[in-house]
């Protein structure tokens, strides 16, 4: 069998392993580069448009809420409780356990973290209904678990986790003549009943259905919450409540007074005004009457309109995010655009100068080729494929580094999308971090097609030919009688 | 009258050395006849190697023709230069010049790759050349697995392998000692013998010359001399030393004893 051009290139490739290897590895992340920045720009496309699908959803949930809302005048026991303590079961951010910073803030009784610094005495309640215009008081106590859950969230930028409560728990005044007016309660049942249509109120739960299902408990089943048992008498749906994973339990006022060690205390206050008309001047004897504690931080007071007010601020906090993310988006597709220019340059430029120097250090070899009658054409055609040949097996060990780092290449060489936005932090921030975090979980980081995959290996063979042009052609012009310098 | 195979006609050869001009060859006229094994000899600078560079058609002269196998080669272009180098001319080269990640065999084959024969020829005919250089059995060897000596021989190999009109060898003895000098020119004249090929060969060596047909001194660029070698007795199989009868197979003559 004679040797052929592809098995002498092969050989001699081979004959400077480990020059042959640092090449294949140097160009092989530039390949690696190359396939995964298309990937992280495909990963933040979508992960912007989850943000804004959501951002939707949510938003006008949340309006439609507050527009029923118009008579309602919530009392709650700071002023962190904002509109959303109601409408979505989720802790405020105050409760996040972020890992790394143990303890929530000001932890209450052991096992609850209260989501407020203070709870209101149930003396409140007398006091309130002496204001003129109240059609109903309802009652309620929100409080978080100290147990926490891991989760996961998934964004351009990276996995990270933080711990989440495990369940919060709303303890409802169930008082039959009011539930029905004057919604607290979860609408959507999956199965079971209501708490308000429940022959006993004692020991009883409405619990999410992710959380029972983490529980592995169903309707009737038993389930114990800080040492005490309860009966599951139905199950909702948490999923209508916008994309906070809400692990809610809902019982008996009472219940969660005793349970959480609470006795005495609500955290929030619904005062229903009589009709719209005189919300104004009932919330301003509400104040009147609590001012010193509202001046204080300790108490907040807040009607339809500035919830409304509020609603609008977080608007306008997550058409920053959004903003911020469609730059990002353009952002990234023009810096992927400079850096696979620049990764293109770079391969080329590897091949160049690697097989500038082979075809210096072989200039005898070359001559002796030709002496003994090679053409330039074939000696040409020789370090090119020397050239090729190198790029392709960079190109195929690039194709296995990018697809293998894709996410964490794109992520270190790609602008990511800040879930927090411009002005991140604060309540605004938890909530759209909340969204945001909703949609992260679910979307998918950057992924290398086939398509890219064979894109690559082309750019490969095409860029070790552009690179190696010029040296095999040096090579192709060598002396023949070059063949007979001996120093 | 015997087939001229190489003939120069007032070749010249002018290298600009920085705003010097140096004559490495002015009107040099040689002749090689068909089956002859001539040494080109001459002192460092006279411009051995520059002749055979033009001979070999790897370097143009600056006036002047050469005319090899009939045909003028003094101006060809490179294009067709290269096909003269591989279907008309062997080269030797002082330091064998063998690709190193390439066996003995496929050495040999190389000058083939690109002419009719089959791959199957090639290797047939690169063997057949090992056996006659006296490397059978070492054909799958790389280079480095080689002696000096057999690594020449394989170069040797390499230069016939396109049954070319001439082999122009520059220092073949160059790079070994004295033992395989001896063998090297000896396997050379052999060659001229059995095979009758024309060997052309540029050395420093006396010694070496001393066994070839026609020894040429060259001097500033011209034959100054030219003298006649142990070589012309031997190919009509006469001691030349004593004058006895001997056979291209031995390697001393059967009476006086002294190297053949």
């Amino acid at each position: 069998m004679s040797v052929g051009a592809f098995t002498r290139a092969i050989r001699n490739i081979s004959r400077r392993k480990i020059r042959a290897l640092l090449v294949i590895v140097a160009l092989s992340f530039s390949l690696a580069i190359m396939i995964s920045i298309p990937a992280g720009v495909v990963a933040n496309q979508e992960s912007a448009q989850k943000l804004d699908q959501n951002y939707n959803s949510t938003i006008l949930a949340t309006e439609e809420q507050i527009n029923q809302t118009t008579t309602l005048i919530e009392v709650s026991s700071s002023s962190g409780a904002g509109i959303f303590s109601r409408n979505f079961t989720a802790p405020a951010p105050g409760s996040y356990n972020f890992s790394g910073s143990p303890g929530g803030f000001g932890g209450y009784g052991g096992s609850f973290v209260s989501r407020t610094p203070s709870y209101l005495n149930k003396s409140i309640v007398g006091n309130v209904s002496a204001v003129a215009g109240i059609a109903a008081i309802v009652p309620s106590l929100t409080v978080s678990s100290s147990d926490t859950i891991q989760q996961t969230i998934s964004t351009p930028r990276g996995d990270f986790t933080i711990n989440r409560p495990l369940y919060t728990i709303t303890g409802v005044s169930l008082n039959s003549s009011l539930d029905d007016e004057y919604p607290i309660l979860p609408a959507d049942i999956v199965s079971g009943t209501n708490l308000n249509e429940t022959s006993t109120d004692t020991d009883v739960v409405l619990m999410s259905l992710n959380l029972t299902e983490y529980y592995g408990v169903g309707v009737g089943g038993q389930v114990t919450l800080d040492g005490t048992a309860f009966t599951v008498a139905g199950i909702y749906n948490p999923t209508d409540q916008g994309s906070l994973e809400t692990r809610g339990v809902y019982m008996s006022l009472n219940d969660a007074q005793i349970l959480t060690d609470n006795v005495g205390n609500v955290s929030t206050l619904d005062v229903y005004a009589a009709n719209a008309s005189i919300v104004d001047s009932v919330n301003t004897q509400i104040q009147t009457m609590y001012s010193s504690e509202i001046q204080a931080g300790a108490m907040s007071v807040t009607t339809y309109s500035d919830r409304l007010a509020n609603l609008e601020n977080e608007q306008a906090v997550y058409t920053d995010t959004l903003n911020s993310a469609e730059s990002t988006v353009a952002q990234t597709q023009s810096v992927a655009a400079q850096e696979i220019i620049v990764a293109l340059v770079a391969t080329s430029l590897i091949v160049l100068f690697v097989m500038l120097y082979t075809v210096r250090e072989r200039t005898r070899e070359i001559g002796t080729l030709k002496a003994i009658g090679f053409s330039s054409w074939s000696i040409m055609k020789q370090f090119m494929l020397e050239g090729v040949i190198l790029s392709l097996a960079a190109g195929l060990v690039g194709i296995g580094i990018g697809t293998v780092g894709a996410s964490a290449l794109s992520g270190v060489l790609l602008p990511s999308i800040n879930p927090f936005g411009s002005r991140g932090g604060g309540f605004g921030g938890g909530f759209v971090f909340a969204l945001s975090s909703g949609s992260a979980s679910s979307s998918s980081s950057a992924v290398v097609t086939p398509m890219v995959m064979l894109l690559a290996l082309g750019a490969a063979v095409v860029l070790g030919a552009v690179g190696s042009l010029y040296p095999a052609w040096r090579a192709s012009r060598t002396r023949p009688a070059e063949a007979m310098r001996y120093e | 009258m015997s087939e001229v195979v190489l003939r120069t006609e007032k070749v010249a050869k002018v290298y600009m050395m920085g705003k010097r001009e140096v004559r490495a060859l002015s009107d040099l006229d040689l002749q090689v006849n068909k089956g002859e094994f001539i040494a080109i000899m001459g002192p460092s600078g006279s411009g051995k190697t520059t002749l055979l560079n033009v001979l070999g058609c790897l370097d143009k002269p600056t006036a002047g023709k050469v005319i090899l196998d009939g045909v003028d080669v003094s101006n060809m272009p490179e294009r067709e230069a290269c096909k003269i180098r591989r279907d008309k001319i062997g080269f030797i080269f002082q330091t064998f010049n063998l690709l190193p990640y390439l066996n003995a065999r496929e050495n040999v084959e190389l000058p083939m790759e690109s002419t009719k024969r089959s791959k199957s020829e090639r290797s047939t005919r690169a063997r057949e050349l090992l056996k006659l250089v006296g490397l059978s059995g070492r054909e799958d060897h790389r280079p480095q697995r080689l002696s000096a000596g057999e690594q020449q021989r394989v170069a040797i190999a390499r230069a016939m392998a396109n049954d070319p009109a001439i082999i122009l060898a520059d220092e073949p003895t160059g790079n070994l000692d004295s033992e395989n000098k001896y063998e090297i020119v000896r396997l050379l004249a052999n060659l001229n013998i059995n095979q009758g090929t024309t060997v052309v060969m540029v050395t420093h060596d006396s010694q070496a010359a001393s066994h070839t047909e026609r020894m040429l001194l060259l001097r500033d660029g011209k034959i100054a001399k030219e003298k006649q070698g142990l070589h012309s007795m031997k190919k009509k199989l006469i001691c030349p030393y004593c004058g006895n009868k001997i056979q291209t197979t031995d390697q001393r003559c059967p009476n006086c004893k002294k190297r053949l």
